[in-house]
């Protein structure tokens, strides 16, 4: 057995302090004391998780992720950085996108035409060009957390959050 | 954070109450930080899926099925985006070595800062000590304890959420891990 596995059994585990006097629950307490004082949640995370209350958005609906290549995909043997290819699905309408280095390309299905815009957070908002068919794209790789808001007609849809 | 009072809050903030919005980051999101930093991602990716979490949750709020579950469900969609890090990337690397302690400064008599400076390096020792035998335990115990030691304590229903391990098994390996660390730290004669 290795050292990343759980250690074995000792039998003592019944209860919260063994016959030896060894307080679990105490050790606990000092661990998170510890965490606070040297691995704690920075404050601008705190702040930004705050902030992501606007993102809050009940007139839109969620596009939900069915497809990551990252998750789903079968590796390609011989291909080193493939792209990330992602689809959103939300009631009738499709959204595929791929993600690599150089930007993000994507299509609506069945195609239609839309105004989308990438979202990187709370506040951040950029419009992509969208053609007549509902494909389109962008020369700027998304860069953490984003999303995909579309317009469609009278449909505000956005896709479910992810890490580029 | 109780889940009756989690549910509330989910309701009010899904009915618009900003303030139960901020309840609940407050009370969960030390539970996703704890997530986050059992993974041992780089503090970059670390951070962009903590937030990928929270911006989640957000759109999600309305329409998360059994509300006064929202920590589990923080909890597994952490987990889920972490291994996504880690299944994507080379680009993992080890955590940042912990940062040294800031100074307290306080109006105090030279004698008593004095003592007081030599207790809190003690201390401030002390500490880093059980930090570096913390760190040094093998994979799962480091990671069970990482979410253990979240501020408010998660619920163990959270905690399974968060590592993918029965609810069962988590109070005796728990208890085994903590032994563990014990034993380390007896053995480098801490108190």
């Amino acid at each position: 057995m290795s050292d990343d596995d759980f250690p074995p059994d000792d039998g003592l585990d019944a209860t919260a302090e063994g016959a030896d006097g060894f307080d679990a629950d105490l050790l606990e307490q000092e661990l998170r004391g510890a965490a606070a004082v040297l691995d704690p949640l920075p404050a601008e995370l705190l702040q930004l998780a705050m902030d992501a209350y606007v993102l809050h958005d009940l007139e839109a609906r969620v596009a939900e992720l069915t497809f990551d290549s990252l998750v789903d995909a079968i590796p390609v043997r011989g291909v080193e950085d493939p792209p990330r290819m992602l689809t959103f699905q939300a009631g009738a309408l499709t959204v595929d996108v791929e993600v690599t280095g150089d930007g993000l390309l994507g299509q609506l299905l069945p195609p239609q035409t839309a105004r989308i815009e990438v979202l990187g957070g709370p506040a951040a908002a950029r419009p992509l060009t969208v053609d007549g068919m509902g494909r389109f794209a962008s020369d700027t790789p998304p860069t953490g957390p984003f999303a995909l808001r579309l317009r469609t007609g009278r449909d505000v849809i956005v896709t479910e959050w992810l890490r580029a | 954070m109780d889940r009756a009072e989690v549910g509330a809050l989910v309701q009010s903030a899904v009915d618009g109450d900003a303030a139960a919005w901020k309840a609940l980051v407050e009370g969960l999101s030390p539970l996703v930080w704890s997530v986050v930093r059992a993974h041992r991602l780089s503090d970059a990716d670390g951070h962009e899926v903590y937030q990928t979490v929270w911006f989640r949750f957000a759109q999600h709020l309305g329409r998360i099925r059994e509300p006064d579950k929202a920590g589990s469900w923080l909890a597994s969609t952490a987990r889920n985006e972490c291994l996504k890090v880690i299944r994507g990337l080379t680009r993992l690397l080890p955590t940042d070595d912990p940062q040294v302690l800031d100074r307290i400064s306080e109006d105090r008599t030279p004698e008593q800062s004095l003592i007081d400076a030599e207790d809190q390096a003690d201390e401030a020792r002390r500490i880093r000590m059980l930090w570096q035998e913390f760190e040094e335990l093998g994979d799962r115990c480091r990671q069970l304890l990482r979410v253990l030691m979240a501020s408010p304590p998660p619920s163990y229903v959270e905690v399974s959420a968060a590592l993918g391990i029965a609810v069962g098994s988590i109070g005796p390996l728990r208890q085994r891990c903590l032994r563990r660390l014990r034993a380390r730290l007896d053995a480098r004669g801490a108190v």
